[in-house]
């Protein structure tokens, strides 16, 4: 019998969650590992930061505030134009990440759909197909 | 209060103060950071009400990827937020009478009888070993399969337009192209004469 530390959290709380008169034991319990460990890494964000403006001693001058760029002054802002090819990545990403968001279910149910859920994301898959065969012969996958 | 409902108060409070931080925020990456945190705790919320697929799928979507091009977006526009305040005043009226249409939509909509608190009694508790992916996984596919293929064809057309927007081959572009240089033969490079020798 080998149980992770998950296991023995969920097995913790529940006994907890008994006594507290909690009534949701469910699925829901597989989640609680995340949300303590949401819990620590939010606090663990501001703890340092926190100690750091308590702690440390504090006195700003406008040398020790001013922007250093290799001991000049800034020659120009710091917000620069993106090149729009960035955009173009970023939306052929979405668009294939969501086709993927679309598998996952399918694959849970696959053999309870039979074989009309089976070509439903055959010719979902080949329209997307299309579109992935029209960007890669665009070039628009090439970075130049 | 049982533990889900004090998460549900937490995480709802956070939402609508990263809502409204989106909205009052001066500098637009702030405010996409906060749609982040937004995404966030609307996640945790769909997650409350076991919505296991979908919780994920916001973040995995939503946070992962359209977050990522709206900062690009952002970056992209060249945004001086001196100059952003200049013209608040002479752009206020336009941006309440469309906040106040919105409203009014909204309103009309989410008060409207299918959408009453009294027309949608509180759901049954879930049996045991209720899956929410296996259940949209056997409507989306079946009952749904027309409207999925639709998605598929506005995948499609999103795909195609941004292609069509934004991809430009530029000019003087010195990439070389693999498979010509594999496929050169020695003619196309060398030409050899026959000269008759010179006497002197």
């Amino acid at each position: 019998m080998d149980f992770g530390i998950e296991h023995w959290l969920c097995v913790g709380l529940r006994h907890h969650g008994a006594l507290l008169g909690l009534n949701y034991i469910d699925m829901l319990d597989n989640y609680l590992p995340i949300l303590l460990f949401i819990i620590v890494g939010i606090a663990f964000g501001i703890a340092p930061m926190l100690l750091g403006r308590l702690l440390a001693p504090n006195n700003p001058d406008p040398e020790k505030l001013s922007a250093y760029e290799c001991g000049f002054e800034a020659f120009e802002s710091a917000r620069i134009k993106f090149d729009v090819r960035y955009y173009l990545v970023a939306i052929l990403f979405i668009l294939f990440d969501l086709e993927i968001a679309f598998l996952f279910p399918w694959a849970v149910v696959l053999r309870e759909i039979g074989w009309f859920g089976f070509w439903a994301m055959a010719l979902f898959l080949a329209i997307l197909v299309v579109g992935f065969v029209y960007e890669w012969a665009k070039g628009a996958l090439d970075w130049e | 209060m049982t533990f889900a409902n004090l998460l549900f108060y937490v995480f709802a409070a956070i939402l609508v103060f990263a809502a409204i931080r989106v909205i009052t925020a001066s500098n637009p990456v702030h405010a996409v950071l906060h749609l982040v945190l937004a995404f966030f705790t609307a996640g945790g919320l769909w997650m409350l009400l076991r919505a296991e697929f979908l919780a994920i799928a916001l973040v995995l979507v939503y946070v992962g990827a359209v977050m990522v091009l709206f900062l690009f977006v952002i970056m992209m526009l060249d945004i001086n937020i001196e100059r952003m305040r200049e013209r608040f005043w002479s752009n206020l009226p336009f941006g309440l009478v469309v906040g106040g249409l919105l409203i009014a939509e909204m309103s009309l909509v989410l008060t409207a009888r299918y959408f009453d608190l009294d027309a949608m009694p509180e759901a049954a508790e879930p049996p045991a070993g209720h899956s929410n992916t296996k259940e949209l996984g056997r409507l989306i596919y079946t009952q749904y399969a027309y409207p999925f293929e639709l998605a598929a064809v506005i995948l499609l057309v999103a795909i195609i337009a941004a292609i069509a927007l934004t991809h430009r081959v530029r000019p003087g572009n010195k990439r070389l192209d693999p498979a010509r240089q594999i496929a050169v033969k020695r003619k196309d490079r060398v030409r050899i004469l026959s000269m008759p020798a010179e006497k002197d």
